[in-house]
């Protein structure tokens, strides 16, 4: 049933880095699967291949990444196979990232309005048919969310041989530049529109960045550890926007971290990466009531949680593999509590012990 | 409380970081990173500080020790006055007090090898009289932090982050301090690692009666450590309770809203959603008055005018707010009464 709202598979995705001491084998065959309109949790520690398995989907890789095998299906199409060229288009078209650091990603020279200008002036078809659906409804404003409903029914609205000059086009896009900032709940967004990013805090510049994804109109959305540098009254807030524009928004959206109290806070499913796998992966009230995979267990009872204080935090010994030598089959297996005789021979299938609730482990039946 | 069982009390600590601008260099003015904080640890005990960047914590912890000189107040360790310390004096202090900094990749002399590292910090303090001693004890010291004697002779560089913390923590050990500052010590490690540095900070300070104090932002590590805890916001501290007390009752506005901030790993809790509008206004120009009232929502002109004292509400608890405030209903209820043993904020 799920099927038809299917946007973006991940089907055993391999992926080097060759560095001068060998290869790191970063991704060693990460499945997952992304529905309309959702929240993924994308959930791991540091060097778990969460960041790059967002960054081979958007093929912003280093030079030194190969990817050694597998699929990327977006809307039925493998982004593996695409040109640069064509993966350029689509990263302006379909996917937004946000970043953990929102200063080393805004110009620092220019100001607010002029970056965020330039998001909605890449396409010009798009304000060219919002001016003329204002001309039509005879309306003040066009404002951000006619603005989104509007996307992929241009050629509709343009068939006419209607002439839309280039200044109604500029002033189209400074009027929604002011709506989106409206949108994530910037304060004054003129004012703000003005600023340049060194005088906004860390808060409001991942607003701003927010905004910029929300100008492409994606459908895929990629947050890549947003609340990461920010204080904790602004992550709260952060999350609370991220929640709003997850009902609003007509977008799937990725989201990673390593915390799992932030992704408990936002996600609909969660997926719990380690050492380039998907261990284990479901719906995120599932995933905390019956955490199937000994990882998923360990690392529970790792964090503290305020609500449930406990004595003795459980820790898991070792530490995280260095993956130029990782461990073999299971790789987990060095710090499993559970290790048994097959898990060093070859990794365990993915398995569906209980509905939509998927685990890779041998502790579970290998139909 | 009794004086007697304060291992260290800090009376009205101030760190004013000059701002100096134009060709002569005048002092246009002050950032107030630390501004006027008291309080006490009492010994065995874990004193945990929180707040946001910028609240001036870190600033706190590293005058109390004297690595950044404060501008004023006192700093009453071991009933020796640290702020007044001379330089001699402050030597045989510093093996008393240690410090475990956040970032275990900057904090380790990339040169030397552990064991170079672990003798060297007791050559300096006089805590052994020989090579010999001093190596059985820097082995026994890798034994008691779950490292093994084969790691004394690599170089930081080997060593994974957990394990450099590790490190950091023999090196405070070596010298027998009776009082470590833990400066975000796991800030910069993967949770499963973060779950073996606070264990093995537990069980040591147990073994070795050490008194703590915990800096950090994360509200959720600093519940599991401490025994009580200092929240600050500007530079100066709002509240100050019992652990349990400041998470379930807290009374300044700012607490509360900072306690329902954390995100839980339970989707089933059930919480409500509270949000504090707007950031943390600059330390520069502070706000006149409780320097809360920018954003506080039960704000009103006596918060504008009068500074509001750190006040013992019940008893070891805390705060400075001029009211009384039920923050279920979301209204404000009295005013507070302050007597004559207000202390001054």
């Amino acid at each position: 049933m799920k099927q038809n709202n299917l946007i973006l598979e991940v089907k055993d995705l391999r992926l080097d880095f060759n560095t001068y001491r060998g290869a790191v084998k970063a991704l060693n065959g990460v499945n997952f699967k992304l529905y309309k309109h959702e929240v993924l949790g994308l959930v791991g520690e540091s060097g778990c291949g969460k960041s790059v398995t967002a960054l081979t989907i958007i093929n912003l890789l280093p030079e030194n990444a190969e990817v050694k095998g597998g699929e990327i299906l977006f809307k039925e199409e493998d982004l593996l196979k695409k040109s640069k060229e064509q993966i350029r288009t689509m990263r302006a078209e379909e996917f937004a990232t946000v970043f953990q650091d929102p200063m080393t990603f805004l110009n620092p020279v220019l100001n607010i309005g002029t970056q965020l200008e330039e998001s909605f002036m890449l396409e010009k078809k798009a304000l060219k048919a919002a001016v003329v659906a204002q001309r039509s409804q005879g309306k003040a404003n066009i404002n951000y969310s006619e603005f989104l409903a509007m996307k992929g029914k241009e050629d509709t609205i343009l068939t006419n041989e209607t002439k839309v000059s280039g200044k109604e086009i500029k002033k189209m896009a400074q009027n929604l530049c002011a709506d989106v900032l409206r949108m994530v709940k910037l304060p004054d967004p003129e004012r703000i529109l003005r600023q340049y990013p060194f005088e906004l805090s860390g808060g409001m510049r991942q607003r701003c960045m927010i905004a910029m994804a929300l100008a492409r109109r994606p459908s895929l959305f990629i947050a890549d550890e947003i609340t990461t540098a920010l204080d904790v009254t602004i992550q709260a807030q952060i999350l609370h926007l991220m929640r709003e524009l997850r009902d609003t928004i007509d977008a799937s959206t990725l989201m990673i971290t390593h915390d799992l109290a932030v992704a408990a806070e936002i996600a609909n499913r969660i997926a719990v990466m380690y050492a380039g796998n998907v261990v284990e992966l479901t719906e995120t009230r599932e995933i905390f009531r019956r955490p199937l995979h000994p990882y998923t267990q360990l690392l529970m009872k790792a964090i503290p949680n305020v609500a449930k204080p406990v004595e003795k935090l459980e820790s898991i010994p070792g530490t995280v593999p260095d993956l130029i030598n990782p461990p073999t089959g299971c790789r987990f297996h060095p710090r499993c509590p559970y290790v048994m005789p097959i898990c060093p021979t070859a990794f365990p299938k993915t398995t569906q012990p209980f509905k939509e609730h998927e685990v890779a482990c041998y502790l579970y039946p290998q139909g | 409380m009794k004086k007697m069982d304060n291992t260290l009390t800090v009376k009205d600590l101030k760190t004013w970081f000059p701002i100096k601008s134009g060709i002569i260099q005048r002092t246009i003015g002050y950032v107030r990173a630390v501004d006027g904080v008291s309080f006490n640890v009492q010994k065995g005990e874990t004193f945990g500080l929180v707040g946001e960047s910028g609240s001036g914590k870190t600033t706190a912890a590293r005058s109390i020790l004297r690595l950044i000189e404060p501008t004023g107040g006192d700093v009453i360790f071991d009933n020796v006055n640290v702020t007044k310390a001379r330089k001699s004096e402050l030597l045989k202090l510093r093996h008393k007090m240690q410090i475990i900094f956040q970032d275990p990749y900057a904090s380790l002399d990339p040169r030397q090898t552990v064991n170079s590292m672990l003798t060297e910090a007791m050559r300096v303090h006089g805590i052994v009289s020989n090579k010999v001693d001093a190596h059985s004890r820097a082995r026994e010291l890798m034994g008691v932090v779950g490292l093994s004697e084969e790691h004394l002779y690599r170089f930081p560089h080997e060593f994974s982050g957990g394990q450099r913390q590790r490190i950091a923590i023999a090196r405070a050990l070596a010298v027998n301090p009776e009082f470590i500052v833990l400066d975000e010590p796991t800030s910069f490690l993967d949770v499963s690692v973060q779950a073996q540095i606070l264990n093995l900070l537990k069980e040591l300070q147990t073994k070795l009666s050490l008194t703590y104090l915990f800096i950090t932002h994360n509200l959720a590590v600093v519940h599991h450590m401490s025994n009580r805890v200092g929240v600050m916001y500007l530079g100066i501290l709002v509240e100050v309770a019992d652990k349990n007390e400041i998470y379930n009752e807290p009374l300044h506005p700012y607490t509360y809203h900072l306690m329902a901030a954390i995100p839980v790993p339970d989707p089933a809790v059930q919480k409500k959603e509270v949000l504090l509008p707007g950031d943390v206004p600059s330390p520069i120009n502070v706000p006149s008055g409780c320097r809360f009232h920018t954003r506080c929502p039960y704000m009103t002109e006596k918060c504008v005018q009068e500074v509001p004292p750190l006040f013992e509400r019940t008893k070891g608890h805390l705060t400075a707010c001029h009211y009384e405030i039920d923050f279920q209903k979301g209204v404000r209820l009295n005013e507070i009464e302050y007597g004559s043993s207000a202390v001054k904020g």
